[in-house]
């Protein structure tokens, strides 16, 4: 039982990342219907972002400001940071090819992708970067927390997987309660009749970049805290939020959401319960087998043409 | 129907520009070689990771292998030159033979230092030694390079260091003798170097009736929660060769999150004392701390003086070594060749032939007449302390 426990929480934690990436591909998705190939590198300098704000903040061995304050700052100034490199990658990299034939900005994505991973890397290095969050407060956010029967539940745990929630909670909200989330379901449905209604959709279509960069910027800080970030790490990432955007239908919110607690789940109970090997390859043939029998996902509507 | 063509179309093109990125090493271009003459700069190449994952080995070989050109080429009476070559593991073991292309279309290059890594080593040895390029090696340690019916490396390939079939037996005789360990958990990222190792462990551990599990991940694996959720609450050590000693950090840390007794016990790719520092851990390396060898404490005094930020390591004093053996071999293939290397395959003779009566390492240097790798070596352990350094215990 503490198995299957410990299991959960480890996939919980990892779902709950793999959730805010995912959301990113489902919102442009939804609006553009691009695949935003470029996505995990997003990530990935959402996650060098936070390690470098940490390193401005005293690092975490001798931070300035209390543990709270600065896994704040951090987090926000990547969702900061990526909101602003989303905005530019769409204005660069996808508005001029928005009325291209849509192998040319999925083929851009692929090079923004390779652009994003290859600077970094020549900028800073492709040596891992580790937070050291074990060093905060000597331990206390791995080694503090609170028990479900032998398993410890640590506060960093809590923290991602609270600010997963809230984060997603948030988006939920913006997107269903106002204007100009409904101007995004209107552009998703309809892109030329939300423009006829006098929604103006580069406006749209730059704040769907805006969240989903900022959430993958966040997913970027929660990864990096318990495990170590390198240049070329978006890439798998990448590819896992993407399949968890697929699992829950890819253009759907609550299906994207959905989709990366499956992921994480899935891996997790791989690991433990048959092999630590298999994981990565788990999570490619659940994307084959959604791809041949169920395209839409567990959320998202079958698109049917009358031919 | 929509999002699944546009979703395979997307795969096929990441798995087409995937190919497209491993492509680029090229056949093995062979240039015959031209005579030299020794009163000309000679070109020594240092092939390492000078960037990247690997960069903190690649940077400290580096600063050894400088010192040993600027100190050892006026003992020898040589002019060199040393080339610094970076092939960074981010770039898969390919890039050892793309840039060994360029040195041996360089007469000027007598020689390699390098390449550091066990997978460089296999890429390029065929070519360089085609070429008639002697290839020494400060850190290249998997065991199937100089052993076995397949050997990876050529003939022209020597190493400083012992391979893992003195590591692995090393460690595990270590943990049994020293640790007490009765249940082990072994790990390999499924690539050569971790799984050689960790099956040179394992055999050991086996024969001295140690409880052995078997655990694999990927090599690109960087959280590992459900790999420590596996390992059992009574094991004494887990074994993690892994070559990147920030996951045997993030791997450690784990394992006390998850109020795992366990010690993490890792191979030469994790000793770095700046990013592996859990307490209470156990690295093993091919060279011991130098600090404690007194006929090496004048050469210790002449790097911090050129290089007073650095720290002393274990990766470094082995590229000093293969400097050594380079330049003693490059002297006597000038001596026979009356001035002049007529050709690059006379410094491998010599090479083959080397017998220091001291070396940087302590104690005389020479290879085994068997293999090319070096007579006698071993593996040291250290055990990390609460304030991060590491303390040799064998």
């Amino acid at each position: 039982m503490d198995t299957f426990t410990q299991l959960t929480l480890n996939g919980l934690t990892l779902g709950s990342v793999y959730a805010l990436i995912a959301l990113g591909y489902s919102l442009v998705y939804g609006i553009l219907k691009l695949l935003n190939f470029a996505h995990g590198d997003v990530f990935m300098v959402g996650s060098f972002i936070g390690f470098g704000t940490l390193q401005l903040l005293g690092g975490s061995t001798d931070p300035v400001v209390p543990i709270w304050l600065l896994l704040t700052l951090i987090t926000l100034t990547a969702m900061a940071g990526c909101a602003v490199l989303g905005v530019a990658i769409e204005r660069f990299a996808y508005r001029p090819l928005r009325d291209a034939p849509r192998i040319a900005p999925l083929i851009s994505a692929l090079g923004v992708s390779f652009f994003l991973a290859y600077s970094m890397q020549l900028l800073f290095g492709a040596e891992q970067r580790d937070y050291d969050a074990f060093s905060l407060g000597n331990g206390v956010l791995f080694l503090e927390g609170f028990n479900i029967g032998n398993v410890r539940v640590p506060l960093l745990r809590i923290v991602i997987i609270v600010s997963a929630f809230v984060l997603m909670a948030v988006l939920w909200v913006l997107v269903t309660r106002t204007r100009t989330g409904k101007a995004m379901q209107a552009t998703s449905i309809d892109r030329e009749a939300a423009a006829m209604m006098g929604i103006d959709i580069d406006r749209v279509i730059v704040f769907a970049f805006v969240l989903g960069s900022a959430l993958a910027g966040a997913a970027g800080v929660l990864f990096a805290l318990r495990a170590p970030t390198f240049a070329s790490i978006g890439f798998l990432a990448g590819l896992k939020g993407f399949t968890a955007a697929v699992i829950g239908g890819i253009g759907s919110i609550p299906g994207a959401m959905a989709g990366g607690l499956i992921l994480g789940f899935a891996e997790a109970y791989t690991q433990g319960y048959i092999s630590t090997k298999w994981s990565d390859l788990l999570v490619f043939v659940i994307l084959i087998l959604f791809m041949l029998f169920r395209p839409q996902g567990l959320f998202g509507k079958a698109d049917i043409r009358k031919v | 129907m929509k999002v699944r063509g546009l979703a395979v179309l997307a795969l096929a093109a990441l798995g087409a520009a995937a190919l497209a990125a491993t492509a680029g090493a090229g056949s093995s271009g062979v240039t015959s070689s031209q005579a030299v003459s020794c009163k000309s700069a000679l070109k020594l190449a240092l092939v390492t990771p000078l960037t990247g994952g690997g960069g903190f080995i690649g940077q400290e070989q580096l600063s050894w292998a400088k010192y040993g050109v600027k100190n050892l080429s006026k003992k020898y009476g040589l002019k060199v030159q040393l080339v610094q070559v970076d092939t960074p593991v981010e770039k898969g073991p390919g890039e050892a033979l793309v840039v060994s292309q360029k040195l041996i279309s360089d007469q000027k290059v007598v020689a390699v230092i390098g390449p550091a890594t066990s997978g460089g080593v296999a890429s390029a040895s065929q070519a360089l030694t085609a070429a008639g390029i002697a290839q020494i090696s400060p850190s290249a340690t998997r065991t199937s390079l100089t052993k076995g019916a397949n050997r990876e490396a050529t003939s022209s390939f020597f190493r400083v260091v012992p391979g893992d079939y003195v590591q692995g037996p090393t460690d595990a005789t270590y943990m049994v003798d020293k640790l007490n360990a009765k249940k082990v958990v072994v790990i390999d990222f499924q690539e050569p170097y971790s799984v050689g190792l960790a099956d040179a462990a394992e055999v050991v551990l086996k024969k001295k009736g140690v409880s052995v599990s078997r655990q694999s991940t990927s090599v690109n694996t960087t959280d590992f929660s459900s790999l420590v959720t596996r390992v059992p609450g009574d094991a004494d050590v887990v074994f993690f060769p892994s070559q990147q000693p920030s996951d045997a950090q993030t791997f450690a840390q784990q394992l006390l999150e998850q109020g795992k007794k366990a010690k993490v016990f890792g191979g030469d790719g994790t000793n770095s004392p700046d990013q592996f520092k859990v307490a209470g851990s156990y690295v093993s390396n091919f060279a011991p701390d130098i600090s404690g060898i007194a006929s090496s404490k004048a050469l210790i005094d002449g790097w911090k003086k050129d290089n007073p930020k650095a720290t002393l390591g274990s990766f470094g004093p082995p590229a000093y070594l293969a400097v050594e053996v380079a330049l003693n071999a490059i002297k006597k293939a000038c001596d026979a060749g009356k001035g002049q290397i007529k050709n690059r395959k006379d410094v491998v003779k010599h090479v083959k032939k080397i017998n220091l009566k001291t070396s940087i390492l302590g104690g005389p240097f020479r290879f085994s007449t068997k293999s090319n790798d070096p007579l006698n070596a071993k593996f040291y352990i250290f055990q990390i302390q609460s304030n991060g350094t590491y303390k040799l215990v064998s």
